[in-house]
């Protein structure tokens, strides 16, 4: 028989036989469940006890309202904030992390307005930068949308189990998404700053590399980008553009996406003496589509009521930015350098990286908010 | 052994008290102002127009005001509510036909009762769920709000006069005047 190993609160350790009540437990899992606390999957029991390490962990407030959603007249305090991210089997030490996210998903646009109740089915996706990555095992290389890393897992579960709890989201409920996206079970990565060519995400920001910052992004899709066949920083950023303007994630006149760069491609970007703003340059002038190949899929007009893409012939077509411009047979899908947001994350093995597609009705300078973690 | 505690709600709602009080109930419909809120879905304004036109033809409103939603996604803002509730003395708001827009929809007509205006809300059948479920985070559960059949956004005129009509008996009930 093993022993169980268990952390104190007070930082003793302490060995028991492990040996449990099973029906207690079984109990515990069973309620939770039954109230629909959870995401489906078993959650973490908590206490006001437990919730005190959470709470030690931020100078914050347990009232002070970390995120609200006014048409639904709630909140989400600290105080919740926290017992969410219990209950999705946080450590303490995450909760400053948790916090930030919840920050930097405030000041997104869509998420207030209601976004997740939304039939398009987008989830919150939340990247973290600076030393914190090391000290909470946040893994930031190999399987790096995968499973298998506690903090990864948890932080953006307990993004997820706040948003079903503290606001309703339930499918079926509230969340009315058609099919949504796995990134909804949690989509937490740390940046791969160790094995990149470039300085960090958030020193773009203008924060320092010793900083910790979480960058939230609102997403559709993860979609991998499979080149190991070419060394031309050239044909690796059409292979890219090729995928951020497929039709199909076209919904309004502007793609937004967040390209996650393995550090084999940012090396081939990089060693070819390319930055990031020639990367974003070479995406942006790439991702484009002819009048024809829109209009082949009814997207070759915008509706005036909710600026979606719709067929030009539609009784409510009015024509986008580019049927007024110098070439309008030459459609943009990005709006500007500011619309390709660039990060390395994954293991240096392969050519593999990904596109992930990012929300965004109105075009914005940057389709990301961002806030850095407090010391605990 | 240490001591046995609580496991904490995580919700919230318990902090939360509710309020299902409806606004008070006209006699009959005669003469009365009815405020048609479109929320710029597909079909909404003549889905609106349809009931309207019945309303006073069949049940002697008086004045039909339309009024319009800067976005279909969020509640009708403030001035706007104050301003129906001022002019108007009974609403119906339509149409609640995506996951945002139908919980918005009943929680608009959860708004102008608590302004104490008698409110419609229409949702497509396929929303019922998401209005039931804001109804319950504004403390309203017990909030009726009317389902027509999905979809709406596609119908031609002739199917939303049908509509229109389908819903009407439960129009003037929800308004408490009766058939």
């Amino acid at each position: 028989m093993t022993d169980l190993t268990i952390q104190t609160a007070d930082s003793t350790t302490r060995t028991e036989t492990s040996t449990v009540d099973i029906g207690e437990i079984r109990r515990v899992m069973e309620y939770y469940q039954q109230q629909q606390w959870t995401d489906g999957l078993p959650v973490m029991p908590v206490t006001e006890s437990y919730l005190a390490e959470f709470l030690a962990q931020t100078t914050r407030r347990p009232d002070d309202v970390l995120f609200s959603v006014p048409h639904l007249n709630r909140d989400l305090t600290v105080r919740l904030a926290a017992i969410n991210a219990a209950l999705a089997g946080c450590l303490p030490e995450y909760f400053p992390v948790v916090v930030a996210a919840w920050e930097a998903i405030a000041q997104e646009p869509h998420p207030r307005r209601g976004i997740w109740q939304s039939t398009t089915g987008t989830a919150p996706f939340t990247v973290v930068n600076g030393p914190v990555r090391e000290r909470i095992g946040l893994n930031c290389q190999g399987n790096i949308f995968g499973s298998g890393f506690r903090a990864n897992a948890t932080i953006g579960r307990a993004i997820r189990l706040a948003l079903i709890n503290a606001f309703g989201l339930r499918p079926h409920q509230l969340d009315q998404a058609t099919q949504a996206t796995p990134a909804k079970y949690t989509a937490c990565i740390g940046e791969n700053e160790e094995q990149s060519p470039w300085q960090p995400l958030h020193t773009e920001y203008g924060f320092a590399p010793g900083d910790d910052v979480v960058t939230a992004f609102v997403i559709r899709s993860v979609m991998h980008i499979e080149a190991r066949h070419t060394q031309v920083p050239e044909q690796l950023a059409r292979d890219f553009a090729d995928t951020i303007r497929r039709t199909g994630a076209l919904i309004h006149e502007y793609s937004n996406a967040l390209l996650v760069l393995t550090p084999e491609h940012a090396q081939v970007f990089a060693g070819a003496g390319w930055t990031k703003d020639d990367v974003r340059t070479a995406v942006y002038e790439n991702a484009v589509r002819t009048r024809a190949e829109l209009a082949a899929v009814g997207k070759d007009a915008l509706s005036r009521h909710t600026r979606w893409r719709l067929p030009a012939d539609h009784p409510d077509a009015t024509p986008d930015s580019a049927s007024i411009g110098s070439d309008p047979e030459n459609v943009r899908i990005m709006n500007g350098l500011g619309s390709v947001q660039i990060v390395v994350a994954g293991a240096n093995n392969a050519g593999v990286s990904a596109v992930v597609e990012i929300f965004g009705l109105a075009p914005r300078e940057r389709p990301s908010s961002y806030s850095k973690v407090a010391a605990g | 052994m240490a001591a046995r505690e609580a496991l904490l709600d995580p919700t919230g709602m318990d902090e939360r008290s509710a309020d299902g009080t409806l606004a008070p109930r006209p006699t009959s419909l005669r003469g009365l102002t009815v405020g048609l809120l479109d929320n710029t879905k597909v079909n909404a304004t003549p889905l609106l127009r349809g009931i309207a036109d019945d309303l006073v033809d069949r049940f002697g409103a008086g004045d039909t005001r339309l009024y319009t939603k800067d976005y279909f996604g969020t509640p009708v803002k403030d001035e706007l509510l104050r301003q129906i509730a001022a002019e108007c003395d009974v609403v119906v708001t339509a149409v609640g036909d995506c996951g945002s827009c139908s919980a918005a929809t009943v929680a608009d007509g959860i708004l102008f009762e608590r302004a104490g205006i008698p409110a419609v809300s229409i949702c497509s059948d396929s929303f019922a769920m998401s209005g039931a479920a804001m109804a319950q985070v504004q403390g309203f559960p017990g909030f009726e709000f009317i389902t027509v059949e999905h979809p709406v956004a596609s119908l031609d005129e002739k199917e939303i006069r049908q509509r229109a009509a389908t819903v009407l008996p439960d129009v003037v009930r929800i308004l408490g005047v009766g058939a």
